[in-house]
């Protein structure tokens, strides 16, 4: 058995799974949820190697990738999930000497990055919340849905605040909150930047009396009691896309209620070690996601330059995807339907991305060790419960020294 | 040129004085990664006849590397924009890794830039124990440096516990194994108590302490008793370098006496005090700041077992990034605020508060800050407990440091700058009559390399005798200062040459400098009962330690 696990199958990042090898297959993940037993499965993953669909050595399929990518016009190097931070470092290191452009996973959650870039944030990592919260506000989000330990593990509080903690759920529209809570807020979707505004209208002390923001009023009124409150939104996209004006709205309401108390708002994000990329990108680059290597120093183009755009303005003619092609979001997955494609990373071999290169490799978490981020930025070690293919790592570092040395 | 495995730098002027020599014409030799007394005389040969040679510089004191470091570079993409990091043709034909500059580089130009400045060894001054790991993964990717961090321990939850039963000897067991799993260097103090307290939560009057005996959650915990424990405890580890402190009441008006109050808490045994200037300010709140250098550094002269680093501010962009998140609340709301401003409150130990600021000469608080820290550096009597430092990016960036030192060696082109700045606030301030000091060239030495190197304990850094580190930079002389530092001709990191002409030819991994005191185990068994209770994060996976 492998104790102390960390699970990346949403952003929670749960260390606490022990996993329990039989016959060389996962036969327990004890501690997981539902998302991460699905996530663990049996840990039996493909160990391919395909060039053009054919099975083919490591060195060849390298060497194919190298040359593919070398000769392209305009790269996009892409992580995807279910990597490590080592991976991604490595990944980066790519595109940086490709002059490519490079974007990860972590795009998923723009409209949140790009509100903290406006304005700052006033956060917490999660186990404040769970220690210190008096008030959690659930804005339009369940985490049961999809983080399901996330109440569990991280807004359950302690026996003596336990008694005081009050739980509120805003719902907006079909975002709800948790069933459960003591007390609900009803916001029409139309509404919500403006209810926002007067929350945070009512916390400077203005006057925000407008009859049908009245509920929501008087929840900043008990926020402006409270001694902590958390403020928990979803940073990944739903049915909707997040609305940039909503993620600035409450940044700047948390902001705010640091005046008359504390509050941090917690921002959920989807697991695979997406919050990884997002921090390795930022120290080696400067920048998050959406960072263009086209002219040698990396530029940020947060509006047209993520992948997606870049594929459905078909400015890019070869990928790289390092990480699992099944976490790759439904239209970027379509966007590289369309250009030569390798693939480097756990079940490459059954993408439905027609890949001129797949590398199978091992899942980071399950296989292979290293490093990757707890959705509020905590580095969390990965453990390897089981053996699998060759790992990322090694492979990445193989088609990055090919690229950098390829003549030798 | 070419990089021989044994190279006799000849003919250079050399200042080092950890080994009493002070611009003396002499050969220093380099065998692999190390110097050496002497080389057969057929050894190849590197003429700086004319030039200056000193040590790799040492910074005792600068944020590089960690999770708050990064939510500052995260933060501000439009400096970035404006400042590329173009990767450089290395010797062996590769190329360097590209960047983005502004006050917070990100990690691959750090590295380069402080190589660019003849800087080899760097030490991030505050890394929260939950983000050791991250940090040393940036650290990893941070080229040529030597560096190490100092990990934070002034506001921990479990130290706090144990203060309050009055289990010193179990505190003391406590930091030691913080240190060797987080693989830190240094215990660092930030604002002790008073980020806890911000933490907990409440309104304004209640949020951060303003002296030393505050209570802090229980009355038996105060910041004397913090600072206290933590002092004793590093001195009994015997650790290389011993508390790194950030006082209380950081930036506040009147906050001398807190300053001298904590040194004094300390009395007789070693301890660093960070920043000072940013604690050296008279005046109390609602009136006119004052300086109060001269009562500062006055202590300091007087009692060896103090060091200090000044922490100057330095006219232009700045980033404040620090544990102290209440005092950054102050900062983001002063003025009307608009300003953007980032807070994480992190589980089990500190904080981390961020807010852009610019230093302008016109601003009177601003040219003040300045007029203070310069009072410190020219007041002082002992060069080897003072070092240099901006605090980097809170006073100003690494890069201006060839600036100060021109302030510090240049009186005329001191006094001219001092014309030019707010003098609202410059009343009481030594800089006004006329301190007419310039520090010498062995006197940049000490505050910039063999100072700092002794104060960390690093017996192999700062000095260029037999076995010492082979890191040495080699300036051309120059009467401007400024630009001598700035731009060296040759510098070298463990015998390797990494610069030439301010071009990066070679841009070797660093490494790291970390400790691992001894400590009586029987605390993890408590300590894995706290974690169960308190923390998110399983007690085997704290810290930085590889895992199988």
């Amino acid at each position: 058995m492998t104790e102390h696990v960390t699970c990346l199958g949403c952003g929670c990042a749960c260390d606490d799974i022990a996993v329990v090898v039989k016959g060389g297959r996962i036969a327990e993940a004890s501690n997981a949820c539902t998302l991460g037993t699905a996530w663990f499965g049996d840990g039996v993953v493909p160990a391919e190697i395909r060039v053009d669909g054919r099975a083919a050595t490591l060195e060849r399929a390298v060497g194919k990738a190298a040359e593919l990518l070398t000769s392209a016009a305009r790269p996009l190097v892409y992580i995807a999930g279910d990597v490590s931070c080592e991976v991604q470092r490595e990944a980066v290191a790519i595109g940086d000497h490709l002059h490519a452009a490079v974007d990860s996973l972590a795009a998923t959650a723009a409209s949140a990055v790009l509100a903290g870039q406006r304005r700052g944030r006033a956060a917490a990592t999660l186990g404040e919340i769970r220690e210190r919260a008096d008030l959690v506000v659930f804005w339009g989000v369940d985490p049961g849905e999809r983080y399901p330990r996330f109440v569990a593990r991280y807004a359950t509080a302690p026996s003596d605040l336990g008694k005081t903690r009050r739980v509120v759920a805003v719902d907006v529209g079909a975002s709800r909150g948790p069933k459960d809570a003591a007390l609900r807020v009803t916001i029409a979707p139309s509404d919500e930047v403006d209810a926002i505004g007067a929350m945070r209208a009512t916390v400077a002390g203005r006057d925000a009396s407008a009859a049908r923001f009245a509920s929501a009023v008087d929840l900043a009124r008990r926020m402006m009691q409270a001694r902590y409150t958390a403020i928990v939104a979803d940073g990944e996209p739903g049915v909707r896309a997040i609305d940039p004006d909503r993620a600035e709205a409450l940044v700047a309401l948390g902001q705010a209620l640091n005046g008359p108390a504390r509050c941090t708002l917690c921002t959920l994000r989807a697991g695979g070690n997406r919050s990884g990329a997002d921090a390795v990108l930022t120290w080696q680059t400067g920048y998050p996601f959406a960072v263009d290597f086209a002219g040698g120093p990396p530029r940020y183009r947060p509006a047209g330059g993520s992948a997606e755009a870049l594929l459905a303005d078909r400015e890019v003619d070869a990928a790289l995807v390092i990480g699992a092609p099944a976490t790759i979001p439904g239209p970027l997955a379509d966007g590289l339907g369309r250009i030569s494609v390798a693939v480097i990373g756990p079940r490459a071999s059954t993408s439905a991305v027609g890949s001129v290169v797949a590398i199978d490799t091992g899942v980071a978490g399950i296989h292979d060790g290293g490093t990757a981020f707890r959705m509020d930025d905590v580095p969390l070690p990965l453990r390897a419960s089981l053996d699998g293919p060759r790992a990322a790592l090694e492979v990445v570092r193989a088609l990055r020294d090919k690229i950098v040395h390829g003549a030798r | 040129m070419s990089n021989p495995e044994r190279l006799r730098i000849s003919g250079g002027a050399v200042y080092d004085p950890a080994n009493g020599i002070d611009g003396a014409v002499r050969d220093v030799c380099i065998e692999g990664n190390r110097i050496v007394a002497e080389l057969p005389r057929d050894a190849p040969r590197l003429d700086v006849a004319g030039m200056i040679v000193m040590a790799g510089g040492v910074d005792i004191h600068s944020h590089i590397a960690g999770p708050s470091v990064n939510q500052a570079r995260r933060l501000l993409p439009e400096e970035r924009a404006v400042d590329p990091v173009l990767a450089p043709r290395l010797e062996d034909g590769t190329l360097a890794r590209t960047g983005t500059g502004g006050t917070v580089p990100s990690t691959f130009a750090t590295g380069y830039r402080y190589a660019g400045l003849g800087y080899t060894t760097a030490m991030e001054a505050a890394v929260a124990p939950l983000g050791a790991r991250h940090a040393h993964a940036e650290l990893d990717d941070t080229p040529i440096l030597d560096a190490g961090f100092f990990v934070l321990l002034g506001n921990d939850d479990y130290l706090l516990r144990q203060i309050a039963a009055g289990e010193t000897a179990r505190a003391r067991d406590y930091a030691a194994w913080l240190l060797g799993v987080t693989r830190a260097y240094a215990i660092k103090i930030v604002n002790p108590g008073g980020v806890s307290l911000w933490k907990s939560g409440g309104d304004t009057g209640r949020r951060n302490v303003t002296g030393l005996d505050d209570a802090v959650g229980s009355s038996a915990v105060t910041p004397r008793k913090i600072l206290e424990t933590l002092c004793a405890a590093a001195n009994q580890l015997a650790l290389p370098h011993p508390v790194h402190v950030h006082c209380n009441n950081l930036g506040q008006p009147g906050n001398y006496a807190t300053t001298l109050e904590t040194m004094k808490a300390l009395g007789g045994q070693r301890a660093h005090f960070t920043h000072l200037q940013f604690h050296s300010y008279g005046g109390e709140r609602g009136k006119p700041w004052q300086s109060a250098a001269r009562d500062v550094i006055e202590y300091v002269n007087a009692h060896p077992e103090t060091s200090v680093d000044v922490g100057q501010v330095m006219f232009g962009p700045a980033t404040t990034v620090t544990a102290d998140s209440p005092v950054e609340y102050l900062l983001a709301t002063s003025s009307g605020g608009g300003r953007k401003w980032v807070n994480v409150d992190i589980e089990l130990e500190s904080g981390c508060g961020i807010v852009p600021y610019t230093y302008k000469e016109q601003a009177a608080v601003a040219a003040l800050q300045w007029a203070v820290g310069l009072e410190l550096f020219l007041l002082s009597t002992d060069p080897w407990r003072v070092v240099l430092s901006t605090d980097h990016p809170n006073g100003g960036t690494f890069l201006s440091y060839p600036e100060l030192i021109r302030l510090l060696m240049d009186r005329s082109y001191r006094d001219e700058r001092l014309k030019r700045v707010n003098q609202k606030l410059l009343a009481g301030s030594a800089l006004l009559d006329g301190l007419s000091r310039e520090y010498t060239l062995g006197e940049i030495a000490i505050v910039t390399r063999a100072g700092p190197a002794r104060l960390l304990g690093l017996r192999n850094k700062g000095h260029l005798g037999p076995g010492a580190d082979a890191d040495v930079t080699i300036y051309t002389s120059d009467g401007d200062r400024s630009k001598m530092f700035a731009t060296p001709r040759y510098v070298f990191k463990a015998g390797t040459l990494v610069v030439e002409e301010g071009q990066l030819r070679r841009a070797p991994a660093g490494r790291r400098l970390a400790v691992r005191p001894e400590y009586d185990t029987a605390v993890t068994k408590d300590l894995r009962r706290f974690f169960d209770a308190h923390a998110t994060v399983s007690f085997d996976n704290y810290g930085a330690e590889p895992v199988a």
